[in-house]
């Protein structure tokens, strides 16, 4: 039958396209199918390890200042049009942490996943749960939680919302903190749930970031911030930075940048300088504290001692500049002594020693410059980054040689101007002044803690003698001479060995200081030890505010107060 | 008639393998339909849920298929044609009016009412009009063959029109059911063909037919839509909402390589492929067997379709001659039409791959419609039918047919 043999034809046309079709798509296309699938099937997540947590100490035990909270991020599948219910969901159960504008997302095409809210406390993540929308989920992730409120802010830092950290022991340490990612790639259904299908399944899993243990003592920190907050609510000051270090290990045992902000709210800050360190970051001129150096240079090189005596006429005319003393009593007019010189923080007496650095008593020559710089730069270690655990400005130490003015520029050097360094290189460098000479790569992170026990992390450190321990102990007397009449008006204790040096540095204003004195930023150096013994600690002041002149004396009452709470927290001994 | 012998073994083992291939399948991929089901839509099925209901399927199948085969004789079947044909569309008049009354008694999904609830089971009568159809058509035409009115307008054409638009408009229309019109159209001009219509008729009708059905679904959004999806899946474009179910059809069937990826491996029917156990199956098939396991399966429909049509020519009886064709143009149309749509080759209709897929009725249907061709098929002749009357000269070619073969 004819018609019949015609289904038959039909039936071997539409089975060998069919035929040649399948052939197309399963061997031919084959590669470009699997790899589409490949595109559809596999899941890769990535596994977030545990953020460590930060300690501080509490005299000789670790406690915890910043921990980890388990919070959510919400994220919803746009391809799904349940956009209504997600909006209304969100705005009940978590409105503050709403990351993304709903209406925007929507508009986006072909996005199947994106981050709707972030940090996402247990309790709300659990109310968006309860509302079973299809196209959302939970994904969990850390936030940090800080038992001690704004405390040390400025040393902490903060973890953004990304989970990056940010400024302080956060930022630096970011990586050490993080800890590694680890990787889920599995094929999955379209739910999105791993199968055990497949052969290239991989987990790697995460490494959980290290707990990282500060040197700095809690409840000291919280002392000083006190004191530190006293100070400016008491003066004219707006901002005050605090460092207390152990000269005789470089081990920082508090660092303040007062006032803190919150880390738990660091959106709140509308000024972001608020996050900056004022003691790593902010390179200054910290002034007549660097007379400190001079004298420690001109003395160790065997060019002066104390009694030392030269010709004050309150000014020096350097380069064509005139140069005053900004003490001008006519008593000291005349032949003075360089101690006298310094307890009176005379200008003409540190550029008298860095004179006789070059052997010359009448003019600064080319080797004194270079013997200064030698020691600022190369020993001292002033304008370069000190190594410590956070982050850090380098700031400048002006060339010897190069450049128009080397006189007057090193003339200003010598009692701390035209020079930029950071409260760390310089309570750095004070600290091999008083401790016997050695100067030693600061620290403020003691290591990680690894199964109770504190391991030091392996960055370098530095010890090196620079200068003689005579040296040392004649720069001691110096400092202590500085306060005798602190001594004598019953401010400083007996039998406790506290020295110190101001500094009032004029600001400069459009590119020249000025010389109204409106702004002026008032700093102290010093040590607090028991008599006839190696200081103990080493505490440095700042305290500024914008258009505000703030002298050294704020800064040194701070100190003087500091002093006390030092002695008593530590329980220092006077000398029996 | 001829006295009875052997059956046809192709068509039984054929059947009979498709059967337990579609439940092996089933059983690996029911699992993952149930879990992608409870997770999406919340229910709570179990794991096995769907191969103990295809298992059921099966069963309630081979009893059909055994009934047809060896119990009921065609004879019988062929007098209740018309009663047959009355209750099939009576039973979707009826669907259509319970659906528009709102009744329970009507079970839709996605706005389409095609199924009875029947407490724990559903029915479909657009499978049973299929059969009805094709025991109908195998009647009528067998009666107008006697009078001689084939091709005739009065006493032809319009009641002919009159059952098969009424047939097709209610499972086209009432029940927006594409791909059973698909097959209800194939039923009718595969036993058209074999009827004797003239020619130029039969060809006047074929352009009717494309011209009713292009402004079908030019004037349907809903049908152009599935046209431009799949204009867009072959011509490469983005996968869209649309074009989505085509091409991880393909992509199914792409991963699947030479060999396949082995049973249970099956990825697609974790909840990427839409209806992998019913519609798609054949998609998941390919994933897990391969073009060498997709071959096998297309040579099992092909050697069930031949059997079919060789058991026809051989099949003195007009009436069982045109009966055979229209289950052989119904299982032709389901298999073609739904492994084309899976590889892109024509759009997607909805229309289950026979003996297969996941679903009661239209197994127990095809099942049956095949039983009878199985019972046909122990009473052919061994010449083939040359002349349309040649129930009148019965016998006569039997020598020739045998003389040709001892030759040979």
């Amino acid at each position: 039958m004819p018609r019949i043999n015609l289904l038959k034809k039909i039936v071997f046309v539409a089975l060998a396209i069919i035929a040649v079709r399948l052939f197309f798509i399963q061997i031919i296309e084959h590669d470009m199918w699997v790899a589409k699938a490949n595109d559809q099937h596999t899941l890769v997540e990535t596994i977030t390890p545990k953020r460590g947590e930060i300690y501080m100490m509490d005299h000789n035990e670790p406690v915890a200042v910043v921990l980890n909270q388990t919070v959510y991020s919400v994220i919803i599948d746009p391809a799904v049009t349940e956009k209504d219910k997600i909006k209304a969901a969100l705005e009940t159960h978590a409105k503050n942490y709403i990351t993304a504008d709903l209406d925007e997302v929507y508009n986006i095409e072909g996005l199947r996943y994106y981050i709707v809210a972030k940090n996402v406390p247990y309790t709300n993540a659990v109310e968006i749960a309860e509302e079973g929308i299809s196209s959302v989920w939970l994904k969990e992730g850390n936030a940090r939680v800080y038992p001690e409120g704004e405390m040390a802010s400025g040393t902490l830092g903060f973890v953004n919302a990304d989970g990056l950290g940010q400024y302080g022991v956060e930022g630096s340490l970011n990586k050490l903190l993080t800890g590694k990612e680890g990787t889920l790639k599995t094929i999955a259904d379209v739910n999105k749930v791993a199968l055990s299908i497949g052969k290239d399944n991989v987990k790697i899993p995460a490494e959980d970031g290290k707990d990282v243990v500060l040197s700095i003592d809690r409840n000291f920190e919280k002392g000083i911030e006190e004191w530190g907050m006293n100070a400016i609510n008491g003066t004219q000051a707006d901002h005050a930075a605090i460092l207390v270090m152990n000269p005789n290990n470089g081990e920082v045992v508090a660092m303040a940048t007062l006032p803190n902000y919150n880390p738990a709210n660091y959106g709140l800050v509308k000024d972001a300088s608020a996050y900056i360190n004022q003691t790593t970051e902010v390179p200054y001129e910290p002034a007549s504290i660097c007379k400190t150096f001079t004298y420690s240079a001109a003395i160790n090189e065997g060019k002066m001692t104390p009694d030392t005596t030269y010709n004050n006429k309150h000014y020096e005319i350097v380069d064509g500049w005139k140069i005053w003393n900004a003490e001008t009593r006519s008593k000291l007019y005349g032949t003075i002594s360089m101690r006298d010189a310094l307890y009176w923080s005379l200008n003409t007496g540190s550029i008298h020693a860095l004179k006789l650095l070059g052997d010359n008593s009448e003019s600064i020559t080319q080797a004194g410059r270079e013997k200064l710089y030698d020691y600022y730069h190369n020993k001292f270690r002033l304008g370069q980054a000190t190594g410590i655990e956070l982050i850090e400005a380098e700031g400048y130490i002006e060339d010897p040689n190069e450049g128009w003015g080397r006189d007057s520029t090193y003339a200003n050097m010598t009692f701390g101007q035209n020079l930029g360094i950071t409260m760390i290189q310089t309570a750095t460098a004070f600290s091999a002044v008083v401790n016997g000479g050695y100067w030693r790569t600061p620290s403020v992170v003691k290591g990680t803690l690894e199964n109770g026990n504190i391991k030091p992390l392996d960055n370098e450190k530095v010890t090196e003698q620079i200068l003689s321990a005579e040296t040392s102990a004649i720069m001691r007397d110096l400092l202590i001479n500085n306060r005798s009449w602190k001594v004598n008006n019953g401010t400083d204790r007996p039998g406790y060995a506290i020295g110190g040096k101001t500094g009032t540095a004029q600001v400069i204003v459009d590119g020249s200081y000025d010389s109204e004195m409106n702004n002026l930023v008032g700093s102290y150096m010093g040590f607090v030890g028991t008599a006839g013994e190696l200081p103990q600690y080493v505490v440095m002041v700042k305290m500024w505010g914008e258009g505000k002149a703030i002298g050294s004396g704020d800064a040194m009452n701070l100190f003087d107060n500091l002093s006390h709470y030092i002695i008593d927290y530590f329980k220092i001994k006077p000398k029996a | 008639m001829n006295r009875k012998h052997k059956s046809d073994l192709g068509i039984l083992f054929a059947t009979l393998g498709l059967m337990i291939l579609g439940l092996i399948v089933i059983y690996a991929i029911g699992p993952m339909r149930a879990n992608v089901l409870n997770s999406t839509y919340g229910t709570n099925y179990g794991a096995n849920d769907f191969f103990f209901g295809q298992l059921r399927s099966v069963a309630l199948s081979l009893a059909a298929f055994f009934l047809a085969f060896k119990v009921i004789p065609y004879d019988l079947v062929k007098k209740c044609a018309k009663p047959a044909i009355i209750i099939a569309l009576f039973l979707s008049v009826l669907l259509w009016i319970l659906a528009q009354s709102g009744s329970s008694l009507a079970k839709c999904e996605l706005g389409e009412c095609r199924w009875y609830n029947l407490g724990p089971v559903s029915f479909q009568p657009a499978e049973f009009l299929k059969l009805a159809m094709a025991i109908y058509l195998a009647d009528f035409l067998d009666r107008k063959k006697e009078e001689g009115s084939i091709g005739k307008f009065k006493e032809f054409w319009v009641p002919l029109i009159i059952v098969c638009g009424l047939a097709l408009g209610l499972v086209v229309v009432a029940q927006g059911d594409l791909g059973t019109g698909v097959a209800l159209m194939a039923i009718i001009l595969g036993a058209l063909l074999v009827s004797g219509v003239p020619a130029h008729q039969y060809l006047i009708m074929l352009a009717i037919i494309i011209v009713v059905a292009v402004g079908a679904v030019a004037t349907s959004s809903h049908r152009m839509q599935r046209i431009n999806a799949w204009i867009d899946t072959i011509s490469g474009a983005e996968v869209s909402d649309s074009t989505y179910h085509i091409e991880n059809a393909m992509l199914a069937i792409g991963t699947g390589g030479f060999f396949g990826v082995g049973i249970g491996n099956s990825v697609q029917a974790t909840g990427y492929l839409p209806e992998s156990i019913n519609d798609s199956v054949f998609a998941i098939m390919g994933e897990t067997f391969g073009f060498v396991g997709l071959f096998v399966i297309i040579a099992v429909f092909g050697a069930i379709l031949i059997r079919m049509l060789k058991v026809a020519e051989h099949t003195p009886g007009r009436n069982e001659r045109y009966y055979i064709v229209a289950v052989f143009a119904w299982t032709l149309a389901q298999v073609a039409v739904n492994i084309m749509a899976m590889t892109g080759l024509v759009p997607v209709t909805g229309i289950t791959l026979p003996l297969l897929s996941y679903g009661g009725t239209s197994m127990i249907f095809i099942s049956f419609a095949i039983g009878l061709v199985l019972q046909l098929s122990c009473y052919t002749s061994r010449e083939v039918i040359k002349n349309e009357d040649i129930s009148s000269r019965r016998g006569v070619g039997r020598t020739h047919y045998s003389s040709r073969r001892r030759r040979s």
